[in-house]
């Protein structure tokens, strides 16, 4: 990106002198706050995490020991209750991510193509309904999701109108894809699968599926952030334009061909901010499992977010937790990096190079305000829709 | 440039140098935790008591006691209600500004205590061999006595008697067998409500391994004994209620814990500790209930134990005045008071006797102090035991061998 | 989903197919009906829940259980708000947010712009490294900074003030961008006038450039309220004392139960309703500028 722009510098040297230094102070205060409460804290978690401190006096003084790898070693290679937490952690994540982002994808895409239409009446009403949630915070919504989906909550009434008897969602650690096996018999894995794992946990038990009450998590996720992603779609529609389709329909393509043919390849960049702010924020969840479930039950609501914080804030392994949330931190950059290699186009305009250029520096942008996921995505909006619109 | 990346150096080392200057001066406090000789005492400060409450009563009786010697002392002290008190209270310590005097649970003392976040005051307590052996060693670590009891409880069954007489069952039906436990049970299941519920934690089935003669570690909390075979038949006798279909989870009946379960009517009986007469009281002033013994099992009797030590923390600025107010609080009247108004038994012989005469019908708790067991207290263990709990969620389609088993090289890991 | 696609603007059509133009036209219609039909039902997915959380905080404790999804309570009763406001921190939870989220609101606002102005128009050596590091930083996910952030606040000895949960939200890099990309997008015209008459680049900045940044202030500021409005983590991590409790913190311990161990769901949805009001109010008074964000921060 071209930082230095293009802007003519005339008048500029007039003051040239002047603005070398009010560009330092006018700079001063952001660096100072980024400086001291991220750059700093950074490098202090990173000796934590190679250290034993225990959380008590300074990690800096003579009492604390310098670890090696023992900290990481624990959560990721030695055999006992560290590793398998994590292991659990990171795959409830994997799942949640897994269905949670195309999920959230899709419905904000489908939401912002009802709504794109010209003649609809009332767009501004279901635009409102919509995005709503987004506004709200990830501690309210979660309040209410308890509610709604508890033993004898609204959903499980709804349910019964029709007959079904709904689970006890947050109390409900059965896996998906187990329930789905179990409903055509097989209760047990084959024993290549139980006999073998990763993290200390059995393959069997990577193939859970997210648990029910991580489920009702992802319902809520999607809930909160479909809005969000939804108005960078509409944005990016808008700046299309129907002229292309409406030729289409004339043409006897039906809706279906056209949404796939015409619209979504133009939607691509947006797609691929929304997936990357997706990735980003699924894997930091946090704020609705500290509200809510706390991990539980069974730990099936364990994410490695929350695992990191409680480590050190509950357990007084501070090693540990600082170690997890350095792993985390790797696992989002190759996460990005994976969905990047997966939807690059294979041959880039120079065009097309510069607007991912631009696009990857928004995204971080947008993800610095969307972490903790939940509410925290407005900020996605007005910066991504921004430049969509500008492309 | 290159003098804008030198500014940028210059600018990035001064705000480290800021950094590290405030780390060697006034940010931490020393390591050393104040041996008994040598207490802080700065007495212009306020005391903060840290408690976890069951509610309202507590709440209010633990302020009420605060304030009468804070009054008396002339001191300023104030009560705040923990939400998570294990977190608040590592928080604390790791931030150098704890709370003074605050509960402490025996499964978390360990972790604390290491660390140097504790003060052990035990030796500064005058009646001190008046409390039970096992909770004080409970309450101790490395030999040193951090934290005295502030009360004891045990559990016990705890049965609705309206659905009891309802079901066609009189006092001599009162179960003394698993067998007669799991009669009593199925014919307490309605459809309104099952017969027995219980939350899904090492601190209720526990009792059911303690009368197998089992339970996570033996008596002297030095040796792991989860997937002994005592250990495995009681909870199996668990699985066996909890899949006959009469028994279930709290939790899966939509109530927090087993007393909830009971008063809102969704359970004819639970197992639960002498704290019930409080929130009972407040939350379901018209339920009628009876507390009875727990069955025996293969072993004989068996239940579980518990305390909250009144810890002190070794940042407190004025660590005599701790001390000071924890021994009000311990002492005789005070105790009592606490038992009248939540429902706490008393951690010391002296006053058994007494509470005996004062509330007869809780008096089934109090004898279940000759045969109760008590929970891994090792650094660390409250991690197993959190996690022993979240696999006893998916007790009904797992062998308790295998949940044991896990259990077993977990605790293994932590006792050395 | 396929029939949704519906779009009746005129345009000129080459009829060479009479038939297939009327085929068209019918399926048009025939969407339209599935169209609204199917947003309908959406959008009252999209709302119920929130009607039937304000419901049920004017339930009784038994109601609420009892009666999970009708609309309108047996008995009506203000229990719930009265328990909160009058006999609970509440009042106090809602103090401290407002606080912090105005002081970091304003910051936020005069912080951003003012790199963001630097960044984007005045000339100084490190402007390039400054913006590289800015887009480093961005990259760092949040939770990563929890324990890093509780080490910091705690060795500079803020924790557990005011001054610790405010200071490390003054700045919002994604804020500094957004500010920065409007400062490009204005002309410069207005500004080399004022540097001709000798003016300081503080009062340019401040009397002349802020005020044309009017709609991407709005944007910031309305990012910067929600933002620190429904900030969590920062809270947990920067505070311990019931005095500087926010109201997530305060309604999260809600939710786990704090102030008793029974269910009480109209207390708890009666605090969550109380705590959306804020940013529900600033979403309807700013809902044209964030809906339509292409007159907000965008470039021309």
């Amino acid at each position: 990106m071209d930082v230095t722009g293009t802007q003519s510098h005339g008048a500029t040297r007039i003051k040239h002198g002047n603005e070398r230094l009010s560009g330092w102070l006018f700079c001063m205060p952001m660096l100072v706050i980024l400086g001291v409460f991220l750059v700093i804290p950074i490098t202090m978690a990173l000796w934590v995490s190679f250290s034993d401190w225990s959380g008590r006096g300074s990690p800096f003084s003579s009492h604390v020991n310098f670890a090696g790898f023992s900290n990481y070693a624990a959560v990721l290679t030695k055999p006992g209750l560290a590793q398998s937490d994590f292991g659990t952690a990171i795959r409830n994540n994997a799942w949640y991510t897994l269905l949670v982002v195309p999920l959230q994808t899709l419905l904000s895409l489908l939401l912002a193509v009802m709504l794109n239409r010209r003649i609809l009446k009332a767009r501004g009403f279901f635009r409102t309904a919509f995005y709503f949630p987004s506004v709200t915070s990830s501690v309210a919504i979660t309040v209410l999701w308890m509610f709604l989906f508890g033993a004898s909550g609204s959903i499980n009434a709804m349910l019964s109108w029709v007959g079904i008897n709904g689970p006890n969602w947050f109390n409900d650690p059965r896996g998906l894809i187990q329930i789905l096996l179990g409903s055509i018999g097989i209760s047990k894995g084959p024993s290549v699968l139980t006999q073998h794992g990763l993290l200390g946990l059995s393959w069997w038990e990577w193939l859970a599926g997210p648990s029910v009450a991580m489920f009702a998590i992802m319902l809520m996720v999607i809930f909160t952030t479909s809005g969000t992603f939804m108005l960078m779609f509409i944005a990016a529609l808008q700046s299309i334009g129907e002229g292309t389709e409406e030729a289409a329909i004339m043409d006897g393509t039906n809706a279906w061909q056209r949404l796939w043919h015409i619209t979504v390849p133009q939607l691509k960049p947006t797609i691929f901010t929304v997936v990357t702010l997706g990735i980003i924020g699924t894997w930091q969840v946090f704020d609705q499992i500290y509200t809510g479930t706390k991990g539980g039950p069974s730990k099936t609501t364990l994410t490695p977010a929350y695992l990191s914080y409680s480590a050190a804030f509950d357990n007084q392994e501070w090693g540990q937790g600082a170690a997890i949330s350095f792993v985390l931190f790797v696992i989002i950059i190759v996460m990005t990096w994976i969905q990047r290699q997966l939807m690059k186009d294979r041959k880039m305009s120079r065009r097309k190079t510069a607007y991912y250029a631009a696009m990857k520096a928004e995204t971080l942008a947008s993800a610095q305000s969307a972490s903790g996921l939940g509410t925290g995505q407005g900020s996605a909006r007005s910066t991504s829709t921004g430049d969509a619109e500008h492309v | 440039m290159m003098r804008g990346r030198t500014a940028m150096a210059t600018a990035i080392t001064a705000v480290a140098a800021m950094v590290l200057t405030a780390c060697g001066g006034g940010g931490f406090s020393s390591e050393d935790s104040a041996s008994a000789g040598s207490l802080t005492s700065d007495s212009s400060k306020e005391l903060n008591v840290l408690i976890a409450s069951s509610g309202d009563p507590e709440t209010t009786a633990v302020k009420a006691a605060v304030a009468a010697w804070a009054k008396k002392n002339n001191r300023k002290a104030t009560v705040s209600v923990a939400s998570d008190i294990n977190q608040q209270l590592s928080q604390g310590f790791a931030s150098g500004s704890p709370a003074d005097v605050f509960y402490l649970a025996p499964e978390q003392l360990a972790g604390y205590a290491a660390n140097g976040s504790l003060l052990a005051y035990g030796d500064q307590i005058s009646n001190k061999d008046d409390y039970y052996q096992s909770l004080l060693q409970s309450l101790s670590y490395d030999g040193k006595l951090y934290a005295i009891p502030k009360d004891v409880s045990t559990l016990q069954l705890v049965i609705n008697t309206d659905m009891w007489s309802a079901a066609g069952l009189s006092a001599s039906d009162y179960p003394k067998t698993w067998s007669d436990l799991e009669s009593v049970t199925a014919k307490l299941t309605s459809a309104g409500h099952v017969g027995l519920s219980f939350s899904p934690e090492y601190a209720r089935v526990g009792a059911f391994m303690a009368q197998a003669g089992g339970g996570l570690v033996n008596k002297d909390g030095n040796k792991a004994t989860a997937n002994s075979a005592a250990s495995v038949k009681g909870l199996t006798e668990v699985k066996k209620l909890l899949t006959s279909g009469s028994a279930a989870y709290a939790s899966d009946l939509g109530a927090g814990w087993g007393g909830e379960a009971l008063g809102t009517g969704k359970a004819a009986m639970t197992i639960e500790g002498n704290w019930i007469s409080g929130s009972f009281s407040a939350d379901y002033p018209d339920l009628k209930y009876k507390v009875i013994d727990l069955p025996e099992g293969p072993a004989g009797k068996g239940t579980m134990q518990f305390t909250n030590g009144w810890g002190i923390a070794a940042d407190s600025a004025d660590q005599q005045g701790a001390v000071s107010l924890v021994n009000y609080l311990a002492s005789n009247d005070v105790v009592m008071g606490f038992a009248k108004a939540f429902g706490i038994m008393p951690g010391n012989k002296t006053l058994a006797t007494q509470w005996k005469d004062d509330y007869p019908a809780l008096s089934p708790f109090m004898d279940g102090l000759k045969y109760a067991i008590g929970v891994p207290t090792a650094k660390g263990a409250s991690t197993v035991v959190s996690d022993f709990n979240s696999q006893l969620a998916q007790l009904k389609t797992t062998e308790p061998k295998t949940i044991l088993d896990k259990t077993q090289t977990n605790l293994e890991a932590i006792i050395k | 989903m396929s029939e949704t696609h519906t779009s009746l603007t005129p345009v000129t059509l080459r009829q060479t197919d009479e038939g297939r133009f009327r085929r068209a036209l019918h399926s048009l219609i025939h969407g339209r009906v599935l169209l609204y039909l199917a947003l309908a039902v959406i959008a009252l997915i999209y709302i119920l829940p929130f009607v039937i959380q304000i419901a049920t905080s004017f339930k009784s404790d038994a109601d609420a259980a009892a009666n999970p999804v009708s609309l309108i309570p047996e008995v009506w009763t203000t229990a719930a708000y009265r328990r909160l406001f009058l006999n609970s921190d509440f009042p106090v939870w809602f103090k401290n947010s407002v606080i912090v989220t105005l002081v970091v609101t304003a910051g936020r606002v005069f912080f951003d712009s003012m790199a963001g102005y630097a960044l984007s128009r005045l000339r100084f050596p490190g402007r390039n490294l400054i913006f590289t590091l800015l887009v480093a930083v961005m990259s760092v996910p949040m939770v990563v900074l929890l324990i890093p952030k509780f080490l910091i606040i705690k060795t500079l000895g803020i924790y557990d003030s005011y001054l610790g949960m405010i200071l490390p939200l003054l700045i919002d890099a994604s804020g500094v961008f957004i500010m920065k990309n409007f400062f490009e997008s204005i002309p410069r015209s207005v500004e080399e006038q004022a540097m001709i008459d000798r003016a300081g680049t503080f009062r340019i900045f401040w009397s002349i450039v802020l005020p044309m940044a009017r709609p991407a202030l709005v944007t910031i500021t309305i990012l910067s309220f929600q933002g620190s409005w429904n900030e969590l983590s920062h809270f947990i991590v920067s505070t311990q004392s019931p005095a500087l409790t926010t109201l997530t913190k305060g309604v999260a311990s809600l939710a786990s139960g704090q102030l008793s161990a029974g269910s009480q769901y109209p207390i708890k949805l009666a605090a969550a309703a109380v705590m959306t009001i804020p940013v529900a109010v600033l979403f309807f008074a700013f809902q044209k500028r964030i809906m339509n964000t292409s007159e907000g921060s965008v470039k021309e």
